[in-house]
């Protein structure tokens, strides 16, 4: 909507403003859940397992019950509710068995922190450990333990998703396009490479928090740091059975997200408690030792690509088979898996297309959403790959990339046709290239590895991203007019930081010609009061709620012009508004102010007209399908948000250490609302994508058990990590359906940060890594020729640089 | 015990066990919520307060040690209704997200002011390391502070291509 | 929000009510100093002592002095004191940057120097420079005061020859360590802060080499039979003979014993 007017044109929209949520944030007023302290609250503490797979013979609470302060003592025996997002596979504790490390058994509410901690190291649990599977490659094995022995009998969503009962695959996506045999055998290249990443987490700097209170007559207030409050109300709503009347969320500021609180999460477990307590409110804060096995984390992946390129350098077939490793309960995963499936390829064309992806059941601490979506793990393989692929038949890799990018014309897996307003990735990869100066060494930075010793390489990665979501998902917003004429905005998207509410905010401004200050949005969302909002997830915030803030603005306008038509004798068409009154155009001195209709008018004679001023907004997505569960055919996308990033490092080759020494990044955003919230995604994301690049990484020994739950080994970068030189750009190709021709861009950020750099390591090296993180030793065992260290799981590897460089001519 | 705090220029007596954390005092008996925890560990900087004068992760400093101490939390950081110079430069720059480092990120910037009114981007970088943040990538906080102390010129832009 | 185990808290006003109350307590009695060691291991329950004794509250306890003797530390000293003495920055330039390396900037206005040599983790950042400077541990209970080299201060993995009832009164590091130089080179996994998956620091006194290695044996490691003559292959391999890393979430043993010859080879080159 509106994409085509210049942002020249427009005051607000396209233009820095400040943010709606500062002066709170700055000051510490700004109230999370974890400050929240209610009268009477209880607080909790877990008891939890040791092991990543054991019968639970038998919970003995009875010293904990007699303790001094202890409220409430919940075990999973006597709680009989499923939970589940996709696919309904988890209790609220564990019931019968534990099936991964760090996974709750009991929970104990009592009047101090300090008594439920002595009450839950008083709770005694007989286990009897059983043999867990770790790994998702072992777990495919016909002999593997079944995480889920009952996979069979689970309810899920079955127009999407497809477990396979008896096995630990909960789901398997398929995509099928073309004849792949016939053009493999008639490619001249055959490259086949094996790539993977661990589990890592998402670290809000806030953990995961929840207060429940379990009033008389089952009436549920809960307030959480949670993304999505009317996610967490309706399933809430379905494991308890409970009328969605009598529950409801409220979520204040959230202290970071990304997508690890996108769903369901503690609030049912606080939920219990407080029933079983009286209906005291439950509070429940994660440690951070907990948000890294107790709370989800984000899968790993072994993804094996096989490439059929023909002798001018276009790709012809790909085969690619995806294998996510759940964890212990599906949840977001195989929604990853599914999405995943369908984006596999890159911002890439393949005619010739076969991919199947799974998920994967193990004895782990489960996975989730986290930004991306999958794409920044499965980006790593496809765009190490394309490199590969480009170095083993001899062409310039941006080359590679730039003839075989999706372009207008071009076809995706699911068979959606690409639009020259889908947006130019093209664009994208060579202002990537330019910024860095791709393919070449500048005298500063040849003087500089004169001095240091340390080779300079430069690496680019593309991306794309599209909103994973249902194809119906909706949201909407609603306008209230003050007694002054200012507006105050009411929407259950949250902004957790992403600045939505002052994109928002911007957009709504413009659209009713009101001067910016004019607009609030209200902080805190509330499942009471808001209007319903899908999840905030998946870069789909601005576009959707954008969208319906403009139809709310129109709206609102509508109703106000009614009324002023009336009071001046008007026709609606002929008014106009200058944000405090509204006039005829033709008379601008016969006029009505706002302030004088916000909850009606008054005519002279004291009758009353009109009413209070609401404008209401809905928008739900346009034209998205199921995909067909055989060849993966259909619409998935709302959109197409691409990218692409340039990294120069410098690396040691005697050491494995390395720097970054610049980063560029330019997304096609289609129209930046607010360019420095835009920034702010950029680099935010791309310092995420870093961690994941560097150091981030789950490491298991040999039972399952996690041996760096905490910021001691499990680091995320600092401000001193930051690379020397940061630089973001974007493209704008408007999205025509997009608001004001905006498309989201906070998931595509972390994108292809880490291929990005793995190619820049390469390219100074000749390290052919293919395992993420890269840490200096991985680097160093990759240009020693190794064995790669596989402490991810010890002893059992998905170490680095595992898969030999299979490269081959046909006639080989 | 009784513990006896000037916090942000107010004199505040209470009783306090033992083993309570500065944090959980500041948090939990005074109210004053705007100082956060993220690890209790000492890694990431969410509880960073001023302690007479010097930057410390008040998760890691027992109430009872620091009576008479003097403190600075985020909550004096604003001069009345008006916000602090650092609080404007941070509002100005974007450096601010979900806005759960914030609180220590600012005092972590403060003491580094109060002893070096000319920081180098280098001095910044280093002064905040202690102070995870996972939303801002930290360079709209470091442009912040060298648009404060007069280097504007460091700022990034958002180029359209 | 997670929290301490309980205890009570103890403040001796004088050495000789310091020393009194750490016999009292020999047992169950903790030395708190920036308690960024102790703090934690409460937290976690692998302590739980019944009295915690601040250790910065009696008069002197946080005087650092530059004599005759040298340069003198007490228990409290913490490490940015130390960084911020300026006799310290202009006469041991060397204790001074290993100081820089340790922890976050919040994390060295609360640890102390004592503290972190008692705690006698491999990973130390500050054991190298004691050890490479000749510096002294000057230990006192109730029975008096002992003073004892560095180089024999560590027994085992956070293992000292502290006894019960005994506390580290005093570091000094000599007089004629003054003005020795060196450079310590500290592996980590990421640019900010973070323990070390190597560190190796070497320093040069009249012609005399001296090597400190943190994270690659069971206690901090000196070595100081590599001479100006060795080449740095003979050097590295004098310092390989000395350590015995291990592997583990950090990095392994290999890639340790590859870095810490990396590191010995390069400083010594950078001298010779
Ligand atoms: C986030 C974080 C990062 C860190 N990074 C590093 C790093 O990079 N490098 C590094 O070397 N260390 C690092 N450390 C550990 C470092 O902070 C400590 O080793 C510190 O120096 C210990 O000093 P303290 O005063 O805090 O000791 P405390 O915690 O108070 O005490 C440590 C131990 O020594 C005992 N003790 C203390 N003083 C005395 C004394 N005078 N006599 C007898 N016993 C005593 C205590 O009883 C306790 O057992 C880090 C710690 C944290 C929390
Ligand atoms: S809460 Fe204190 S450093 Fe993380
Ligand atoms: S703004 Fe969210 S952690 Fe810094």
């Amino acid at each position: 909507m509106f994409d085509d007017i210049k942002t020249g044109d427009l005051t607000w929209v396209g233009h820095e403003t400040g943010r709606a949520d500062l002066i709170e944030k700055l000051t510490g007023e700004a109230t999370f859940v974890s400050d929240m302290e209610l009268p009477g609250m209880l607080h909790t503490q877990l008891k939890k397992s040791p092991y990543a797979r054991a019968r639970i013979k038998g919970i003995d609470v009875s010293k904990a019950e007699s303790m001094p302060g202890v409220r409430a003592i919940v075990t999973g025996d006597e709680l009989d509710y499923h939970i589940g997002l996709y696919i309904v596979d988890k209790y609220i504790l564990a019931k019968g068995e534990v099936r991964h490390y760090g996974e709750a058994v009991a929970a104990v509410a009592a009047e101090t922190l300090e008594q439920a901690r002595a009450a839950a190291e008083a709770i005694v649990v007989d286990y009897e450990p059983l043999p867990p599977v770790l790994h998702h490659m072992e777990a495919l094995k016909p002999d593997a333990p079944l995480v889920h022995p009952d996979l069979g009998s689970y309810s899920y969503v079955e127009a999407v998703f497809s477990p396979k009962a008896g096995t630990n695959i909960a789901n398997h996506m398929k995509v099928r396009k073309g004849d792949v045999e016939k053009a493999f055998a008639e490619s001249e290249y055959i490259v086949e490479r094996e790539y993977s990443c661990p589990s890592v987490q998402h670290v809000p700097m806030e953990t995961h928090v929840a207060i429940a209170q379990w009033g008389k007559g089952d009436r549920v207030t809960i307030w959480t740091s949670a993304q999505s409050p009317f996610t967490v109300r309706n399933l809430f709503c379905h494991a308890f059975k409970l009328p969605h009347s009598n529950v409801r969320v409220q979520v204040p500021y959230v202290g970071g997200g990304f997508g690890g609180k996108a769903g369901i999460g503690i609030e049912p477990l606080c939920a219990v408690l407080s029933r079983k307590a009286g209906g005291k409110p439950v509070k429940f804060q994660a440690s951070r030792e907990e948000e890294f096995s107790l709370l989800p984390c984000r899968s790993a992946l072994t993804y094996r690509i096989k490439t059929g390129v023909s002798a001018e350098g276009k790709i012809m077939a790909q085969h690619m088979s995806m294998y996510w490793d759940a964890g212990a309960y599906a949840d977001y995963a195989v929604n990853v898996t599914r999405a995943s499936g369908y984006s596999a390829a890159g911002p890439y064309e393949i005619p010739n297309a076969w991919v199947d992806a799974y998920t994967i059941y193990t004895n782990k601490p489960y996975g989730t959403a986290y930004r991306g979506f999958g794409h920044v793990e499965f980006h790593w393989a496809v765009e190490r790959h394309m490199e590969l692929v480009a170095n083993a038949i001899g062409i310039d890799p941006v080359e590679f990339r730039l003839k075989n990018a999706l372009k207008p014309g071009s076809r995706t897996l699911t068979g959606e046709e690409i639009l020259p307003s889908t947006g130019n990735v093209v664009k994208c990869i060579e202002e990537a290239a330019r910024r860095i100066r791709y393919g070449s060494i500048t005298p500063e930075e040849e003087a500089r590895q004169k001095k240091t010793g340390w080779k300079i390489g430069k690496g680019i990665a593309a991306l794309h991203k599209a909103p994973a979501i249902p194809s119906f998902t909706a949201t909407a917003v609603v306008l209230k007019m003050n007694e002054d004429g200012s507006v105050l905005v009411n929407l259950a998207l949250t902004d957790y930081g992403q600045g939505t509410y002052t994109s928002v905010r911007q957009i709504i401004a413009e659209r009713l010609g009101f001067p910016i200050d004019k607009i609030k949005v209200a902080f805190e969302s509330d499942t009471d009061r808001d209007p319903y909002d899908w999840q905030t997830v998946a870069s789909k915030g601005l576009v959707l709620s954008g969208n319906a803030a403009i139809l709310a603005a129109d709206d609102l306008l509508e109703k106000a012009y009614a009324v002023a038509a009336e009071a001046l004798h008007a026709n609606p068409r002929d008014l106009a508004n200058d944000g405090d009154k509204v006039y005829i155009k033709h008379h601008p001195d016969k006029s009505v102010r706002f302030a004088a209709m916000a909850v009606g008018l008054a005519l002279p004679n004291g009758n009353g007209i009109g009413g209070p001023l609401i404008g209401v907004g809905r928008y739900i997505a346009q034209g998205l399908t199921n995909l067909n569960k055989e060849t993966g055919e259909g619409r998935p996308a709302l959109d197409w948000t691409y990218g692409a990033h340039g990294i120069v490092a410098e690396v040691n080759e005697e050491t494995g250490e390395y720097r970054v020494l610049k980063i560029a990044s330019i997304f096609d955003v289609g129209r930046a609302i607010n360019p420095d919230l835009v920034r702010g995604q950029a680099i935010g994301g791309m310092m995420q994508g870093l961690g994941t690049a560097v150091c981030e990484g789950y490491i298991y020994d040999e039972n399952g058990r996690l041996l760096n739950p905490s910021f001691t080994d499990n680091k995320i970068p600092t401000a001193k990590d930051l690379p020397l030189e940061v630089e973001c750009a974007v493209v704008e190709t408007p999205q025509i359906d997009g608001p004001y021709g905006a498309r989201g861009v906070a998931e595509q950020s972390m994108i292809s940060v880490a291929p990005a750099l793995g190619n820049a390591i390469q390219k100074a090296t000749g390290a052919q890594l293919t395992h993420m993180p890269m840490r200096s030793e991985d680097v160093w065992r990759t240009l020693q020729n190794k064995e790669p260290i596989d402490n991810w799981i010890t002893k059992s590897p998905v170490g680095s640089c595992r898969s030999a460089p299979e490269a081959r001519r046909r006639d080989e | 015990m009784k513990i006896k705090l000037t916090v942000n220029g107010l004199l505040y007596e209470r009783e306090c066990a033992e083993h309570r954390t500065l944090l959980r005092f500041l948090r939990e008996d005074l109210g004053l919520t705007g100082t956060k925890e993220g690890c209790g560990m000492g890694e990431c900087g969410a509880c960073t307060v001023i302690l007479n004068g010097h930057a410390v992760n008040s998760c890691m400093v027992l109430a009872a040690e620091i009576d008479g101490a003097t403190i600075r939390t985020i909550e004096g950081e604003a001069n009345g209704p008006s916000l602090s110079d650092i609080q404007l430069a941070f509002e100005k720059n974007n450096a601010v997200q979900c806005g759960f480092c914030t609180p220590g990120m600012v005092m972590s910037v403060k003491e580094l002011l109060a002893e070096n009114a000319k920081p180098s981007a280098d001095e910044v970088k280093e002064a905040i390391e202690g102070n995870f943040c996972r939303c801002t990538g930290y360079t709209q906080i470091v442009e912040a502070v060298m648009d404060l102390t007069g280097r504007p010129e460091e700022k990034g832009e958002l180029d359209h291509v | 929000m997670p929290m301490l185990y309980e205890f009570r808290y103890l403040a001796p006003k004088s050495v000789a009510e310091l020393t009194a109350t750490l016999r009292e307590h020999a047992s169950d009695g903790k030395i708190l100093a920036g308690g960024t060691d102790l703090i934690p291991n409460i937290r976690n329950g692998l302590q739980k002592p019944g009295f915690v004794i601040d250790i910065k509250k009696y008069d002197g306890a946080d005087r650092i002095s530059y004599g005759a003797d040298g340069l003198s530390m007490g228990p409290a000293v913490t490490i940015n004191d130390l960084l911020r003495f300026k006799d310290a920055r202009d006469r041991y330039p060397v204790l001074c940057s290993c100081a820089h390396e340790l922890a976050s900037h919040q994390i060295r206005n609360r640890a102390t120097v004592a503290g972190n040599v008692v705690n006698a983790s491999p990973c130390s950042d500050m054991a190298p420079a004691l050890l490479c400077l000749d510096a002294q541990a000057v230990l006192r209970s109730g029975n008096g005061e002992r003073v004892i080299p560095f180089s024999s201060f560590f027994t085992g993995v956070k293992k000292t020859v502290l006894q019960p009832g005994e506390f580290l009164e005093r570091i000094l590091v000599p007089a004629a360590s003054a003005g020795v130089t060196g450079r310590y080179l500290k592996l980590k996994r990421i640019a900010g802060h973070d323990l070390g998956i190597v560190g190796v620091l070497m320093t040069k006194r009249d012609g005399e080499i001296r090597f400190g290695v943190s994270s690659a044996a069971p206690t901090p490691v000196l070595v100081d039979t590599v001479t100006t003559k060795d080449s740095p292959d003979e050097a590295a391999a004098k310092v390989l003979a000395s350590v015995s890393p291990i592997s583990d979430v950090r990095g392994t043993k290999e890639y340790r014993e590859h870095m810490i010859g990396v590191y010995a080879r390069r400083l010594l080159a950078e001298v010779r």
